[in-house]
């Protein structure tokens, strides 16, 4: 039976990501995973990209993970999950197979948004029975904190160094949540760890659905948003009250906002705890924070009239 | 000459790339070379060239292919799995006769592997590495010095060959910090790039590619391919002899193998044994002909690579049964110490 979406029933269930995990202290990626391994109430094969959560949950001998989790590359997290699914589904098909087990994706946004976005594209349109989900802290923290195409306008990365010539990342993200929905897939949604229920929920209804799911989940990163390592949470939360992060679900073509906030905060609430915005509160660089605002509020009004 | 500069091994290279007027790089995040595209994304700026972070090795590569085409000095960089991924287009490079200059900080492998140095992709390296019969010029450097010149090396010889270069170094190197001296480039008296697509406006169109499809055309071309190949062999050979004259036993070893095994050698000579070190700095060519020589008196040989044996493999092609050639390695990102391969020399001295 299917534990309540209540805090005191979920917290009876097992966890199935566990300590010795080595994510560093106050890091978004492994709160999701909880979350949506605790949402789910399917047996759930794991599949991620090289990165952050990758390596550190399989340090050596040791895992992390307490149901089957498989990694191959960077690039091809969506195409190794849907070689298990199809697998999975023969052996269905041949009668030595009966369970409902469900294929979920955990990937960062570097092997999402950038080199695994051909794998994870062709694995939406051939209509694996998955759920992809991207990690998105918006940029390569594994690495050591260089750009991506998730990063933020402004950003200040290893290689895109804010300076006297260039003011950080230079280019707009990339809205990879609409760039999946136009897959005219059965669901696409946007979350975030602050907002949890509606994280569950959505995690719950996408697994329920047949076919090819995507949740982009903002996860916040102190070491690469150079923010304090407790404010993961409050980061993620304000992300979603200035309508940088809109938390919504395209289902069948069809937009939802879950969530509007009462009072839309301005973007600098959510640019100013982050050190990699830092200087973008110099007199000559205002410029990009207006158009950081304009941008939001851009997009939040087509959202709007998209809904 | 200038003063010593103090960097690390991987900002060396980048550093020496602008000092030899490279001015387009393109690469993608993977560990231990990080500091190549950092230190770029900065330094471009200043020298008013072209840094750009693609959305991966693939269209890293690519974008050199078309750099290059157009006339400029490119480069690339990456780790053994991005290196592999680069293959296609290397290949690519090669078959089109484009100059480049690719960089491998090795780490260990097979698969994702981890983010130690290692030496196993020698073979990758040397051999070809994608599909086709090609071959890339190979440099091993074995300190920051080596790093520096050779890869200011690597643009001019890729220039006069119209072939891309490979930097084949390793995790180790790549990190560690020492002195050297920061030698000025002198740009030697290369060809006009008179193949490069710069507009045709006032001339005839140029043609780059690498599909010949009629009839004997591409053998025509590979036979050409093959003589640069043999003219590299003739004339581009370097290497490095460490007291090899009356030694007994040859260590054979490259790269940050070699920068290991030579505090061994001077160890062992302290104790009178009769020891040698010889380093192939070009990997491709290979020093063979030495080899051959050296082989010719009363002495063995032994290879010592971080990798399960793969040098070895020419080393003894080169000594075609002349000699006795043993091999000591450590794959999968494992580093040796002095200790060891003193050890290792005494047994079989």
């Amino acid at each position: 039976m299917a534990t309540e979406l209540r805090l005191k029933e979920l917290s009876k269930k097992e966890e199935l990501f566990t300590h010795g995990h080595r994510l560093c202290a106050g890091c978004g990626a492994p709160i999701i995973v909880k979350m949506v391994l605790l949402a789910s109430e399917y047996p759930v094969i794991a599949c991620s990209s090289t990165g952050c959560l990758e390596v550190s949950s399989c340090i050596s001998e040791y895992t992390a993970w307490k149901i089957p989790w498989i990694h191959s590359a960077f690039e091809n997290a969506a195409a190794t999950i849907a070689g298990v699914e199809s697998m999975y589904k023969a052996l269905k098909k041949k009668g030595r197979a009966d369970k409902e087990i469900k294929f979920v994706t955990f990937c960062g946004d570097g092997g999402t948004y950038d080199i695994g976005l051909q794998s994870l594209s062709g694995a939406m349109e051939r209509g694996h029975d998955m759920l992809y989900i991207c990690y998105d802290n918006g940029a390569y923290m594994n690495t050591g904190i260089q750009r991506s195409s998730a990063t933020p306008l402004g950003a200040d990365t290893t290689t895109s160094p804010a300076g006297s010539v260039v003011p950080g990342k230079l280019q707009q993200r990339k809205d990879l949540t609409k760039i999946m929905a136009a897959h005219n897939i059965p669901y696409a949604a946007q979350a975030s760890p602050s907002h949890w229920l509606d994280l569950m929920k959505k995690v719950r209804k996408a697994l329920k659905i047949k076919g090819p799911k995507f949740m982009n989940i903002l996860s916040p990163c102190n070491r690469g948003w150079r923010s304090r390592t407790d404010d993961a949470i409050m980061l993620s939360r304000l992300a979603v009250q200035t309508c940088y992060w809109p938390l919504y679900e395209v289902e069948d073509g069809v937009t939802r906002i879950t969530f509007k906030p009462k009072e839309k905060k301005p973007i600098v609430d959510f640019l100013k705890p982050q050190g990699r915005f830092k200087h973008l509160f110099n007199p000559e660089n205002e410029w990009i924070i207006k158009k950081f605002q304009e941008m939001t509020d851009k997009e939040w009004e087509l959202l709007l009239k998209s809904s | 000459m200038r003063e010593k500069l103090f960097l690390k091994g991987n900002e060396v290279i980048a550093e020496a790339a602008i000092n030899a007027c490279c001015r387009f790089y393109a690469g993608y995040p993977i560990t231990p070379q990080n500091e190549i595209p950092e230190y770029m994304s900065h330094r471009m700026e200043e020298v008013r060239g072209v840094f750009i972070q693609a959305e991966s090795e693939l269209a890293a590569i690519n974008m050199v292919y078309g750099a290059s085409a157009a006339g400029a000095r490119a480069m690339t960089s990456s780790s053994s799995p991005g290196i592999s991924l680069k293959q296609e287009a290397i290949s690519y490079l090669a078959g089109a006769e484009l100059p480049a200059v690719i960089v491998n900080i090795q780490r260990g492998g097979p698969g994702l592997g981890n983010i130690s140095g290692s030496q196993a992709d020698y073979l990758q390296a040397v051999k070809g590495g994608g599909h086709g019969d090609y071959k890339l010029l190979v440099y091993a450097p074995y300190n920051l010095q080596e790093m520096w010149d050779l890869t200011m090396l690597a643009f001019d010889k890729a220039d006069e060959y119209r072939n891309p270069v490979m930097i084949l170094g390793d995790g180790v190197i790549g990190q560690m910090m020492e002195p050297f001296f920061p030698t000025p480039y002198v740009k030697p008296d290369l060809p006009e790039k008179d193949w490069s697509l710069t507009g045709c406006k006032g001339r005839e169109p140029r043609v780059i590619k690498s599909l010949y499809m009629g009839e004997g055309e591409l053998e025509r071309r590979n036979q050409i391919f093959q003589e640069k190949y043999l003219t590299m062999k003739e004339i581009e050979v370097r290497y490095e002899s460490v007291d090899v004259d009356d030694s007994e036993i040859i260590i054979v070893a490259f790269g940050i193998a070699a920068r290991i095994a030579l505090s061994s050698v001077r160890r062992l000579r302290r104790e009178g044994l009769k020891v040698g070190l010889f380093r192939p700095i070009t990997l491709f060519p290979f020093p063979e002909k030495k080899l051959s020589v050296l082989a010719e008196e009363n002495r063995r040989f032994i290879t010592i690579e971080m990798n399960a044996g793969q040098m070895v493999e020419d080393v003894r092609l080169a000594i075609n049964g002349k000699s006795e050639v043993m091999f000591y390695g450590r794959p999968g990102g494992a580093i040796f110490t002095p200790e060891e391969i003193y050890e290792k020399i005494k047994t079989v001295y």
